[in-house]
This record gives structure tokens, sequence and C-alpha cells, in this order.
């Protein structure tokens, strides 16, 4: 157990934080605007994953535009869903909209088998994004750090999105109270369409980070994505945008650390320590890291 | 509105209760049980794949015993209700065995259904060696066990690859990889090598950054690693292991038997990669060759892993019994199948000789080098 | 209660009910027995969490983690002691221990609540959200404990070869008996205390209604027929896998409460028919189209459907008013409740 050994781990458990912190970005978009579990956000993970490949593959384009047409796609696949079965939902209890949101996805998912086969299949990214990197003696690959970096940087443009603009502002209302923002002149449905829109399409994006930095996709991938999302925006705090980031590292760290600081024979029991820790938390934090205390609506 | 709804269900359950068996019994029925949708999909969908295409084939040489074969897919979404309910539903269908399932979960419950009611089972995919003991003497493997192939891999990682320390990866979940990890370290022990690293991972998980980074600090240093995985981590864990700089040879059983191993880390990453399975990939003899030929003529695509050929031979095997029981028996088809002898199956040679009631098969154990999948050595077990 | 019909009606319905679970019994075959028998322990999986969950309006995800607890409790009890010592390591006094279904089912259903008791008793402080991701961890924690704990459980492999105990009188005695409970509770002024705390948990408080413990109650009752639920499941697959207690069956069990009502014991029931029917009835579509995965969407889009038309759910908080004749007992509507539910 070396300082080296200690710092590798470390970093590791950043590294996949960062992937889960980016993926609930996005879900913690519609959870702080809407109020609503999206279950389906993992879906269009996985239709990011797709859409790239197919773009990837079949029309051999530049990355950037790759990742263009995939935000473009998440965007319009969230304001779809936000359509079929959010929008119906408005004014009835929470979990009727998880409970839609749930059926989506599980159309999304056997769609995807009918069409695609539930074969998983190897996703190419350029050569040069998978290099591994030594600093000192701990190893990492630039991909990695892309997914850091674009963690952080969606993080901070999603922020400015939030509280710099009208539309942010406008959502930050809606948020608020339903009602006496329609009251106030906010177009509501085009206010709740642009939060699915843009959550979506960074779910999107995630859904490209997800397949190059894990080389293997396939149409049930979504699930793992959309309940970590899930689970981090709980424990950052519920509706707090740097809380779901938050959140995402601490899950990314409490999985890689379990199994690397314990010896390998607890290896096997990791999710029920990284739970048990995910409860502690929650026993001396009930709103989650960064949550408030819960918003009574009058 | 709800009592139309009511009313619906009340007569859908009506008919269902009193069954309108369409009496065709111009064709021999045999229950395809699979879970073609759910987690398990990827493997179980190209064995289907596989015994629909066997039974096409025989029909067009005339069927069996004058009839023709019906193979009825029945999908148990990866679900152990469904897959309860789906045995009931293809015993009620008249069928005259069942087959299915790459998983022992899954034939467990299934296959005392068709025990009780004096049927054959025969799995194409599950491979635990205690199986037809558990079961009964209606339960037939198609696959070898276990026991066979961990033995097969350790002989090699010991004598071939000279590996004296191994460490050993399970993942946690599957009674398949833990048992194969089981027989692997028995093994391993018997032949003077030792475990200095046990580790564990469960079916499902994408990073292995920390078990990784446990295996380069290990000391005594491991002269390779044993990751007992299915195909779903397969590829990941060799991609991920490689990208890390590690160059030590990768070991497994059949579950790394997949595209998956060569595509996801790519030809360059894709070293040193050595895996027991059943005889088929890479495999020139005409049994093979005509059922991939056969294959890729009917799907358009090359078959997807060896479940394919393994359901393509669990029908097959069927019908070898059939003929030579030669009547649509339950009892006289048990009786067929477990005097089978040297069945030419696209996986190896199928021979009941065993009490155990696991057939004897060759293991063929294979490397990847560079991308390219090459048969190192066909270990053959004890009679 | 307040059911304003004759005896008489009730020892009909009662006789009419026993001499149809006799004649199915007998006369029908065991495909459609076995759907009959899921249907049935479904119905009670979706009343006892609409205890917990439409009751009480706690986010439980846990549910198949108390059926897991009851179904090896239940197991392990009825095993005869040779396979007990054939494929488990367990300690002297219980390795010899062979019961029969009742008493055996019963411990599986009190072993759930008293888990239910100690989890209860850490994570019912946290709502909403906060729960849901502290129950969803409890399941997980059970998930690999039976996966890990092979000398009890015998991991992954899980025990088969369970004697085919369970059939329709169980079932169904079961699920009368899960209604039963349900509807006392539902219609006592415990049960409208419950109500009150998941209208408006503030103003319960107010009133006298000690939330902690109205919870955990919720979570116990809902527990112990989970876990009776678990056991009657093990013995009619006759195999019992850690698999098989899911997140994924989690949402199964909300959908049909969410479906049926939260907080109505008929929409849970009638919820439970048409899911677990629906699936089979579906079947013959995907397999003559060889589409395997139709099942699935045709699902999903039924229930979207209802969810958009209904979305409170098929009943709503209500039971049909057939069945209550009388005045419908709703929080705030009724005396009671004013005097803060004391019980």
């Amino acid at each position: 157990m070396t300082a080296d050994y200690i710092a590798q781990q470390i970093v590791n458990g950043l590294i996949l934080g960062s992937m889960y912190a980016l993926v609930a970005i996005g879900f913690s978009m519609i959870y702080g605007i809407v109020r609503l579990i999206n279950f389906a956000h993992g879906d269009i993970v996985m239709i990011g994953a797709f859409v790239t490949l197919g773009l990837l593959q079949s029309l051999g384009a530049p990355l950037p535009v790759v990742a263009v047409g995939v935000l473009l796609s998440g965007a319009g696949m969230g304001i779809a869903v936000e359509r079929a079965a959010f929008r119906p939902m408005r004014g009835a209890p929470q979990v009727t909209g998880f409970i839609a949101s749930l059926a989506v996805s599980i159309m999304l998912q056997n769609l995807g088998i009918l069409t695609l086969t539930a074969q998983p299949r190897n996703f190419a990214f350029p050569d040069y994004l998978q290099a591994l990197i030594h600093v000192g003696a701990v190893g990492f690959r630039v991909i990695d750090v892309v997914i850091m970096l674009s963690a952080v940087l969606l993080m901070g443009l999603l922020l400015l999105l939030v509280h710099r603009t009208r539309l942010g502002m406008a959502m930050r209302a809606t948020a608020e109270n339903l009602d006496v923002a329609r009251l106030m002149g906010i177009p509501i449905n085009r206010t709740i369409r642009a939060a699915f829109a843009v959550g979506s399409g960074l779910a999107a994006i995630a859904g490209l980070m997800w397949g190059g930095k894990f080389g293997q996709i396939d149409p049930l991938l979504g699930y793992v994505p959309g309940l970590k999302s899930f689970v981090a925006a709980v424990i950052g705090g519920g509706g707090s945008i740097p809380g779901a980031i938050l959140g995402g590292y601490v899950l990314g760290l409490a999985e890689v650390l379990f199994v690397g600081l314990l010896p390998p024979i607890y290896s096997a029991f990791r999710d029920a320590f990284v739970f048990a820790a995910l409860i502690l938390i929650l026993l001396a934090l009930p709103n989650g890291i960064l949550g408030k205390a819960a918003e009574d609506r009058a | 509105m709800k009592r139309t709804l009511l009313g619906v269900l009340a007569l859908a359950v009506f008919f269902l209760g009193t069954g309108t068996p369409w009496a065709a019994d111009a064709t021999i029925k045999l229950g395809a049980l699979y879970n073609l949708t759910g987690g398990m999909s990827s493997i179980d969908a190209p064995a289907l794949n596989g015994a629909k295409l066997q039974a096409k084939l025989i029909n067009e040489k005339g069927g069996v015993l004058g009839k023709k074969l019906e193979v009825i897919g029945i999908d148990t979404k990866t679900d152990q209700k469904a897959a309860a309910t789906g045995a009931q539903k293809a015993l009620s269908e008249g069928v005259i065995a069942g087959l299915g399932y790459g998983d022992t979960t899954y034939v467990m419950a299934a296959a005392p259904l068709f025990q009780k009611k004096g049927l054959p089972f025969v799995t194409s995919g599950a491979t635990h060696p205690e199986l037809p003991k558990w079961v009964g003497d209606y339960m037939f493997m198609v696959p070898f066990g276990d026991d066979d192939q961990s033995f097969a891999i350790a002989d090699f990682t010991v004598k071939k690859l000279n590996a004296r320390n191994v460490a050993v990866w399970t993942d946690n979940s599957m009674d398949f990889t833990k048992a194969l990890s089981k027989f692997y370290m028995a093994r391993i022990k018997e032949l003077g090598g030792t475990v200095v690293l046990e580790d564990f991972f469960k079916m499902g998980d994408k990073d292995f950054s920390a078990q990784i980074a446990r295996l380069k600090a290990a000391s005594p240093k491991a002269d390779a690693v044993f990751v007992s995985a299915i195909p779903n981590e397969a590829g990941l864990s060799v991609k991920q292991i490689r990208e890390a700089g590690l160059t030590l040879p990768i070991v497994s059983g059949d579950g790394f038997d997949t595209e998956l191993v060569t595509t996801v880390p790519g030809p360059k990453l894709a070293n040193a990669v050595y895996f027991s399975t059943h005889t088929y990939r890479e495999d020139n003899r005409p049994e093979v060759v005509a059922f991939v030929k056969a294959y890729e003529k009917e799907y358009k695509k090359p078959p997807e892993n060896a479940f394919a050929a393994l359901g393509f031979d669990a029908v097959g095997l069927i019908a070898d019994g059939l003929k030579r029981a030669g009547k649509v028996d339950g009892k006289a088809l048990r009786d067929a199948l477990a005097a089978t002898k040297g069945y030419k199956a696209v996986t190896g040679e199928i021979t009941y000789s065993r009490p155990s009631m696991v057939p004897a098969k060759g293991v063929s154990i294979i490397s990847v080098m560079n991308g390219k999948y090459k048969v190192e050595e066909v270990w053959m077990p004890k009679p | 209660m307040n059911l304003r019909r004759p005896r008489w009606i009730w020892l009909a319905l009662a006789l009419g009910g026993v001499a149809a679970v006799g004649l199915a019994q007998a006369a029908w075959d065991d495909y459609l027995l076995s759907i009959v028998n899921f249907v049935g322990i479904y119905a009670i999986l979706a009343v006892s969490l609409n205890l917990t969950n439409g009751f009480a309006g706690l986010f439980s995800l846990g549910h198949p983690g108390f059926m897991a607890i009851g179904g090896y409790v239940t197991a392990i009890l009825t095993l005869p002691a040779s396979r007990k010592a054939m494929f488990l390591a367990l300690p002297g006094w219980l390795a010899g221990i062979e019961l029969p279904f009742l008493p055996a089912l019963l411990a599986g259903g009190a072993a759930a609540t008293l888990t239910a008791f100690l989890l209860g008793l850490s994570v019912l402080r946290l709502s909403g959200h906060y729960l849901a991701v502290a129950t969803m961890g409890f399941l997980i924690i059970v998930q690999v404990l039976i996966e890990n704990w092979e000398s009890v459980t015998r991991g992954p492999l899980g025990l088969n070869g369970l004697a085919a105990l369970t059939d329709l009188w169980w079932v169904y005695g079961g699920l009368l008996a899960a209604v039963y409970v349900s509807w006392k509770v539902k219609f006592s002024s415990f049960g409208r205390s419950m109500l009150a705390m998941r209208e408006d948990s503030l103003a319960a408080q107010c009133l006298g209604v000690n939330l902690f413990r109205t919870r955990v109650a919720a979570l116990a009752i809902g527990a112990f027929f989970a876990g009776v639920a678990g056991g009657l499941w093990a013995h009619l697959v006759t195999a019992i896998t850690p698999g098989t207690f899911s997140l994924i069956m989690a949402f199964n069990i909300v959908v049909m409460v969410v479906v049926g009502g939260t907080g109505s014991i008929t929409g849970a029931v009638v919820a439970a028919v048409v899911f677990s029917a629906a699936t089979e009835i579906f079947r013959p579509l995907e397999e003559s189209f060889e589409a395997y995965g139709i099942a699935e969407i045709l699902m999903a889009l039924v229930l979207l459907v209802i969810l958009i038309y209904r979305p409170s759910g098929l009943f709503g908080s209500r039971e049909p008013a057939f069945l209550t004749a009388g005045p419908t007992h709703e929080p705030g509507n009724h005396p009671a409740t004013a005097k803060g539910g004391q019980r």
C-alpha cells in the first residue's frame, strides 16, 4: 500500500467520477428544473453512443462534427420524451412522472434490441485519444483528461445558462413555482422543453464519451448511467447542479476506493459498501450534500 | 372503461383456460427456452438462431421420422418467473423435449418441470458439471463441464505459458464464473502453481481500474491473470488491462469466446489472450465449415459466438436421438439420448460415457495475437 | 369496517371463492395454474407495497429485499436436513430444523418484518427521493450479502430442488390475508393517520401524528407480506436465486401500485392482474412474428396510455363504490382525523 498506489487509485476514482458527473449534469438539469426523475436519461446516453458510432462509421465524419450531430440528436430525443411522457403528467404526483419515464426507457431499450440486436459492439475512437500518459507513477489516458475537462466545462456553461441568462431565469422561476411563473408570463412549455433539450443533449454527449472510454456499447447500456446519475444527483443534493457533479465524484471515488483500499476479499462487497456509505451520508445530510431543506410548496 | 377492461381480461383467461389445441401432430415440437430480451440476451439470442437453423436444415432434408421439426422459441426475458411460466407453456403445447439457456440459474427454473413430466431437457450453453445430478436423468448437456474446461486452461497456463504465480479475477455475481475460478485454482495448486492474488468484480461492471492498479502492485508479481468473466466483460477487461501497460498473459474460459475480445481492445491491444472453449472456432472440420456457411447464408452475418453453434447442436442432438429412438416418446427419447456415442456436433463429439452424464468433449485452447484467433491445442478429458 | 352489505352476501362470496379455487386447482392445466399463481403472488406484493408506498407515501424501492429475506428463510426452513447438509454449512441448531410450510412462511415474514424495523429505524427520517436512494441501497446490500454468504445461501447458484408447496390455496389465502389486513388498516384511525401523513406531513404532525412510528409500522407491515410472498415464490419456482430480487422487480411492483392508484387496495390487485397476465397474453404475438421485445414495448405503451388518461392511477386513492357502501373515508372528511388519529 504505497503512496504511489494510493495516488493511482485516487486518480482512478476521479476519472470514473468524472464520467458519472458528466452523465449526472444532464440529469440534474431536468431534475432541478422540473423536479422529475427522468429514467429515460440513461437511454438517451445509449442513443448518443449509438449515434456516434453510426456517424463515425458510416460517414467517417471528424469528431467535432460528430459531437454536434450527437448533441442535436440528444436534444431532439429529449424534446420527444418530454412531449410523450412528461407533458401529459404535469400536475400528477411526482412518482407518476417517474413511472412514465420508466415506460419510455423500456420502450427505447427494447426498440434497440429489436433493431440493433442485443450484441455489444465495439466503439473505436481515434488512437491519439487512447494514449497513455504518466505523471510520476500515476497513469491515465488522454480520453480521461478530456472527460474530466468536459465535465467541468459543461458544468460551468450550464451554471452560466441557469444564472446569467433570461432562459435560465425562466427555468429557475418555473422550478420554484410553476403556476406563478405562468402568471408572470413565462412560456412554461417552451422553458420546460428547453430544459429537456439541454439536459438530453448533455446526456447524448455523455454517451459519446462513455463509448469512447469503455469501447463497447449495447442497447442495454443505458441502465447503469441512468441509475448512477439518479443516485449522484440525490446524494449531491436534489436539484443542485454542482451537487450532481459532486455526487458523481463521490460515487466514482467510493466505487474505486472501496475496491482499491480494502483487501481484495472485500472487492465482492463493493456495492454494499458504496451504498452503506451513501446511506450514512444521507443520514448525516438528509437533503444531500449541497441540498437545501425540502422545498415545501405552499 | 374499467368494466370493459375486466370483461376483455375475463374472456382472455377463459380462452387460455379452455385451451384450444390445434392438434397439429404432423410436426415434432421442441420448446426452445431462451432469454431473448434483458441482460442475458446477447448470449441466448444467437443460440436460438442456431437452433432454428438446424431445424430448417433438417426439415429441408425431409425431417425426422417422416415429420417436420418445429422449434418454438420462447423468450423468458432474463426473468425467473417468465422462465417458469415459459417452461409450463412449452409443456402445455405438446413438445417432446425442451432445450435452451446458457446459464445454470435459468436451467434450474425450467428443467425440473420437464423432468417431472418425463420429457428430456437439453441445455445448449449451461456448463455446470453437477446439472444432471441436480435435475435428474432427463437432463442433458451439450457443452462440456466447467471442471473439464478449467483443468484444460489451467494445464495450459502452467505447462505451456510457464506461469507459476497466477492472479485470479472472478465475477462474483454469476455461478458460472465462480465455479470456473474454483476449479481453475484447484488445478493450479495441484500442478504446483500459486495463486498470488484473488480479486473480484461483478457482471455489469465497466471499470476495472481499481483491480488493475492492485494487479500492478502485486508481489510476488503475477505471471498471468485468469479473468473469470462472461462475454460482456471479456473485451472490456482485456482492453483496460492492456491500456494500463500490462503485458502479462490474460487467461479465461469460454466466457471469452466472443468477437468482443478482439474488437473492443482492437488488434494492437488484443495480445497474449488465451481461453478454453468449445471446439468450433477456427476449426476446419467439415461440420464446422458447413455450419458457418449455412449461418451466414441464413442470417447474413457470421455466428456471433459459440452459443450459436451450441444451439445448433442441441437441436441436432435431439433429432439424432429421435431417429435412434424410432418413436416420438419422452422415455424412448431419453434412453436414446443417454446412449449417444460419438455424435458429431459442430462443437465436438458428444458421448455420455461418464456416470456424471457430462459429455467428455474436447476443449479447444485458443490464443489471440494481434487480434487474430488461433487454436493452440485441443485438450481431451479422460473418458 | 364500514361494509354495509348483509352478512350472508359475504358468506356466499366466500363459499363461491373456495369452490372456484378448488375447481381450478383440479381442472386447469399446469401452464394456466402457474400464471394464476404468479398473478396472485404479484398481487400480494402490490398490496403490501401499497401499504408502504401508497398509504404512507414512502418511496420505497427495497421491497424485493424483504422478499428475498422471507424467501430464503422459508426455503432454508423447509429444506430437508439432508439437502441442507449437501448445499449449505449452517450452524447446528439450524441445520436440523425442518418445518412445514405455514410456520416456515410465517418465519420468513417475521424475519422480513424484523429487518424492516432495523432498516426503518435508520432511514425513515429521510423522505422523497432520498428515501428512494436509501431503500435502493438496502436492496443492493441484501443482494450482495446473499451472493457472498455462501454457507447460508449458496451464493449466486441459489437453492434449488425446493418442494413445490405453493398452490392456489396458499397464494390466494395469502392474498386474502394481505387484503384483509390492508383494508383493516386503511379504514382505521391508524390508516387515516398514514393517509394524512402522505397528504401533508406538516399538518399531520401538528395534529399529533407520530410520523416516525407510523412510517416504521407501514414499512414493517408491508415487509411482512413481501416476505411471505417471497416464500411463496420460492416454492412455486422450486428454486431461489439472488438475481430474481433485483431493482427491476422493485420497479415492476412500484408500477403496479402507481397504475392501480397509490392508496387503493383494489387498484393494486387489478393492476397486478393486468400486468402479470398481459405479458403472457402478448407472448403468442411475439412468437409468431419472431420479434422478441414487442411484448415489453406494448406493455410500456399500455402503461403510458393508462397514466396519460388517469394520472392518479386506475382507482386513485379510493376503493370502488360498490365495495364501500357508506361515506368514503378521505383525510379531512372524517371527524376522527380532527381528533389526531389516536389509536
